[in-house]
């Protein structure tokens, strides 16, 4: 269990004891998913129901001369066929509500290119799941191969093969699809002033969200009406809703997006997708719902994953340990195609740089096209990349300036004397307890004992980072999301909100924050299920934002709503609004909280007796809000407050390595994290495990590994190394610290990502200490342990940077070396 | 095609079905228990986990005509009263939707010892794994009623969660073991004292 601790400084305005909200509440989301009674996706069954299923390419990269559907439609309980060519000038590339992709690239098949393993090349509906699968074997597609790019840093070459063809992107053709670059300071006249350079080139890997629930969408269009109703399981109903209707070229008010239980996403289902046009167009053909739900392979091959980056990082320092400057040069790989991919390395980077206030930053990145899976959020959106490689500089400057990681960390978190505080990259720090985290998991993991202490191949390790707390997306310019609250008339109270609960407890922590502010019981009050018929327009469940966004929103549609029922009952009790209060599913004059009037009554006179109503007071009880954060646009140099509040982790890992099998076991882990005001600990506690095992999957095992040809090899969980319960510690260090974000009125901070973000970088630096070698990509896979230890045994040195220390290393070690950036300085027009 | 007829949490369940089906399939789309759910179809995910007679077993890698003519249990099965709802629908029981959460499990009618454990110890996060966790636990708990937390974690090696972490569930999974160990202890003491 969390254990919460207070700060040693303490910051202004801790807001006021409440009653539900800071208790562990169970959840009201379990009873169904507990006794089977959930619907996910795959449990809808419609009258009439057809299954749909997806043909998708085996090869990486080819031309694609035919498909021909015609035997498919000879099966038995076959009713259509469908692939590229018959929906050409009929429904609509997507790809373009993002600003910085001027074209949309998205098509629901391959027409005349195959661009990855898994595309989807035809589809066939059919009576049952067999039926369809069994049609689908006799579709012939007709194609070339063309030459297959994996290596992200090989797509920037001028003679590698194109793969997004025909497609003009700001920057020319070409396998770049977006640049970013952050000109912060002076990076020259830091180098020049610089004790000491640390620089490394790192890669991290690509991992999947690997939700156990799959993708998967029912359609339903009615054709007298027009009206097409789609069941998804998305994070996002309205992104869904949007692009839909402007795919299919139909009025955004026929497209309703219903939302089944949804078993969890990561990122990996913010998007829609190309099954759900799919599903759209065979249910508008026959006029009868569409099944099409996606298997595991599928959902490896096509759905999105965490991008990949190529880093040549450097970290400037003085000879104290002031980290100075930091420059990067990125390659940014986002797959054969991507909405979010782009955004990732922004925000990453932006974000990335902290807990440190980095006086001169300098990074370029080039975004680029590879023949891989398309690429996209995935939970932390590019901070565990980007902690990966800075924290570990952090260890390597550590070492040479003999001074201890932790205190050099220590020098350099965020701790400034007033808040809110602006750092050099422009982020409005509110509130943190960063650096009183730091010293917690160290006391937490005994650092300094286990320093002294060597035990051979055991080590700790550190990884400090701060996460944002939802986003002003650089290419989206909002930041939203809205409640809509409807006291019944029997005083019970009913949410509506678009942005889908996968996990997140909405119905749980958003029923404690309405029961605080308008006195309802707890029980009482029921979250309905988001759709977008009835919902107000939100963004959706992502980047850490439901708490503290969502629950902003809930927080001011509760205060609209205890308004009006306070004007009533003072109407009726003939009292003032000021003496009057909510509690106890009653609105009571102060002192006397067992008289007064119950909401259920309120309600109804609202509802049936109208003329207990104020003079001109409009029945009906509902309220609305919309809460959109206060944060800033990216500036064109890269810097600007992109998150309306800051959460801070420190995490410290005891690891011990077997050097016989190379497995690296994770014997001991602490975290100190500040999620501000946490509304449900239990909750929270949840979300930083669950945070926990996707660091771990991220650093020893989950990958994308893709054979020269572009066949992924590890779209399987047999596999794919998802971590099973066996290959986890014991978590039970884990502390709050508290540092109430001053921004948000309720002081919540976003909790679903900041448990991941440090685990790769922790447990790097804790496998240097216990081995001596560095390692420079991600996973730390037992193979390539063993691979290091021999490799630094046969050349007889302490340490060793692997693999980008080989002797046949042949990449750059120094900046000047470094690949010319394509992000020039001259004639780019950013945002 | 093939008739065969399953035994499904109690109840019989005859269907003409093609070979091929799995029981995975037999349980959801014939007897229409959608609670045991298809994560993978690799038998590496372990959400469609079920008791065949008193056996765990991957449903999505066996054969529905193979295990023709015996029982199974889901999920469904762990909390009867939810496969008789209308024996229950009385004005006392709508009043029941108010109360409180954490009292449910307190009466072992309805909610099986590991759900109420799931619930207080926040075990579940989107819920997709659960049902299989839970009919895993369920056979191993009562095969081996005081177990090690680390014998825990090996007995849903075979599981996968991306929620959790696996602590909670482990923390569950502990709690759960006492409360059955208590009860069996309460159910051994109610037939001595019958015996005598």
């Amino acid at each position: 269990m969390t254990e919460t601790l207070p700060r040693t400084r303490r910051q202004t305005n801790p807001p006021a004891a409440r009653k539900l909200v800071g208790q562990s509440m169970p959840r009201k989301e379990d009873l169904a998913l507990l006794t089977g009674t959930a619907r996910f996706i795959d449990d809808i069954r419609l009258p009439g129901m057809l299954y749909a299923k997806i043909l998708r390419s085996s090869t990486a990269h080819a031309r694609l001369n035919r498909v021909d559907t015609s035997k498919a439609l000879q099966q038995p309980g076959v009713h259509a066929a469908l692939c590229g060519q018959d929906l050409l000038g009929k429904v609509k590339p997507w790809g373009d509500m993002m600003q910085d992709l001027l074209v949309g690239d998205h098509f629901p098949f391959a027409t005349d290119k195959i661009m990855y393993e898994g595309q989807e090349i035809a589809a066939v509906v059919a009576d049952t799941k067999y039926q369809a699968l069994d049609a689908l074997e006799v579709i012939e597609v007709d194609y070339d191969q063309l030459p297959v790019l994996v290596d992200p840093e090989k797509a920037i070459s001028p003679d590698a093969p194109v793969i997004q063809e025909g497609i003009s992107y700001e920057f020319g053709d070409g396998n770049i699809f977006d640049r970013y670059r952050v000109r912060v300071g002076d990076i020259e006249e830091t180098e020049r002033g610089a004790d000491l350079v640390v620089r490394q080139r790192f890669t991290s890997n690509r991992q999947a969200g690997a939700a156990l629930d799959p993708h998967g969408c029912v359609a339903s269009y009615d054709s007298f009406t027009g009206n097409l109703t789609i069941y998804s399981s998305t994070q996002s109903i309205f992104m869904v809703r949007d692009i839909l209707a402007d795919t299919l070229q139909i009025p955004r008010n026929r497209v309703r997006v219903i939302v089944p239980d949804v078993g969890a996403g990561f990122g990996s289902k913010a998007q829609m997708f190309a099954h759900e046009v799919i599903a759209s167009v065979l249910s508008m053909q026959l006029g009868r719902p569409v099944h099409l739900v996606l298997g595991r392979g599928e959902i490896f091959r096509a759905g999105t994953c965490r991008t990949g980056q190529v880093r040549y990082a450097e970290l400037f320092l003085k000879r104290d340990g002031r980290i100075t400057g930091y420059r990067d040069y990125v390659v940014h790989n986002c797959g054969a195609m991507s909405l979010w991919g782009n955004q990732v390395i922004h925000i990453g980077t932006n974000v990335g740089m902290l807990p440190y206030p980095i006086p001169n930053v300098h990074v370029d990145a080039d975004i680029v096209h590879t023949n891989t899976a398309p690429a996209g959020p995935l939970r932390g959106f590019g901070i565990p990349q980007m902690i990966f490689a800075k924290e570990q500089l952090v260890d390597v400057a550590a070492e040479q300036l003999g001074i201890d990681p932790l205190e050099l960390r220590a020098r350099n978190v965020v701790r400034p004397e007033t808040f809110p505080y602006r750092t050099p990259m422009g982020q409005v720090i509110d509130s943190t307890s960063i650096y009183d985290c730091l010293h917690k998991c160290g006391e937490a993991i005994d650092w300094e004992r286990k320093r002294a202490e060597r035990v051979p191949y055991e080590g700790v390790g550190l990884g400090v980072s701060m996460k944002y707390t939802s986003c002003r997306h650089p290419s989206f310019d909002t930041d939203l999301s809205a409640v809509r609250l409807r006291l019944e008339t029997d005083g019970t109270v009913t949410i509506f909100s678009s942005d889908v609960s996968h996990g997140q407890s909405h119905a749980t922590f958003l029923a404690q924050v309405v029961g605080d502010v308008l006195g309802v019981g707890f029980e009482k009050v029921n979250l309905a299920q988001p759709d977008s018929a009835t919902s107000p327009f939100g963004l959706g469940t992502f980047a850490s934002r439901a708490a503290a966004v969502l629950g902003t929103a809930c927080r001011q549609a509760a205060e609209r709503l205890r308004e009006k029922v306070v004007t009533i009952a003072a109407h009726v009790l003939e009292a003032s609004p000021e003496d009057l209060e909510t509690g106890n599913d009653r609105v009571y004059v102060r002192g006397l909280p067992d008289s007064g009037l119950y909401l259920e009554n309120l309600a109804s006179y609202a509802a049936y007796r109208t003329h207990q109503l104020p003079p001109g007071f409009e029945p009906t009880l509902e309220s609305v809000a919309t809460y959109d954060t206060p944060t800033e646009r990216e500036a064109p140099d890269g810097s600007g407050n992109l998150s309306v509040t800051y959460s801070s982790a420190a995490h410290a890992a005891h690891v011990r390595v077997d050097p016989d099998t190379g497995r690296v076991t994770v014997v001991d882990y602490a975290m100190a994290h500040d999620t501000g005001v946490v509304i449900n600990p239990l909750v929270v506690e949840g979300q930083h495990q669950g945070g926990f095992l996707m660091g771990i999957g991220m650093a020893l095992g989950e990958d994308y590994v893709y054979d020269e040809d572009g066949h992924l090899l590890s779209a399987s969980f047999k596999d794919y190394q998802a971590p099973y319960a066996t290959e986890l510690p014991e978590l039970t260090k884990i502390y709050e610290i508290p540092a109430p974000s001053l921004t948000i009125p309720g002081g919540q901070k976003g909790a679903g990502e900041s448990g991941a973000g440090p685990v790769p970088a922790a447990i790097a630096n804790a496998v240097y200490d216990a081995t001596g070698v560095r390692f420079t990509a991600l996973p730390i896979t037992p193979e390539r342990m063993l691979l290091a230890l021999k490799e630094k045994e046969r050349q007889g040195v302490d340490t060793l940077r692997f693999p980008d220390d080989m002797p046949d290393f042949t990449g750059p070690r120094t900046h000047q070396e470094w690949p010319e950036p394509t992000a020039s300085d001259e004639g780019d027009i950013l945002l | 095609m093939q008739q065969i007829t399953l035994t499904i949490n109690g109840k019989s369940v005859t269907a003409e079905v093609d070979e091929r089906t799995l029981l995975l399939e037999f349980i959801r789309d014939v007897a229409g228990y959608t609670g045991t759910h298809n994560g993978c179809m690799e038998a590496r995910c372990g959400c469609c986990a079920v008791e065949v007679d008193g056996e765990i077993v991957k449903s999505c890698n066996v054969l529905a005509l193979q295990v023709a003519g015996r029982s199974v249990t889901t999920v469904e099965g762990l909390s009867p009263q939810r496969l008789r709802p209308l024996e229950h629908i009385t004005t006392q029981s709508l009043a029941g939707v108010y109360k409180p959460l954490d009292a449910l499990g307190a009466d072992a009618k309805d909610l099986h010892p590991l759900q109420s454990a799931f619930h207080r110890k926040h075990a579940l996060q989107c819920g997709f794994c659960t049902p299989g966790m839970l009919m895993v636990l369920k056979d191993y708990l009562e095969d081996n009623p005081e177990p090690t937390r680390e014998d825990v974690r090996r007995a849903i090696s075979g599981n996968l969660c991306r929620c959790t972490g696996y602590q909670h569930i482990v923390d569950a999974a502990m709690d759960a073991a006492q409360q059955m160990r208590v009860a069996a202890a309460g159910a051994d003491s109610t037939a001595d004292a019958a015996d005598a």
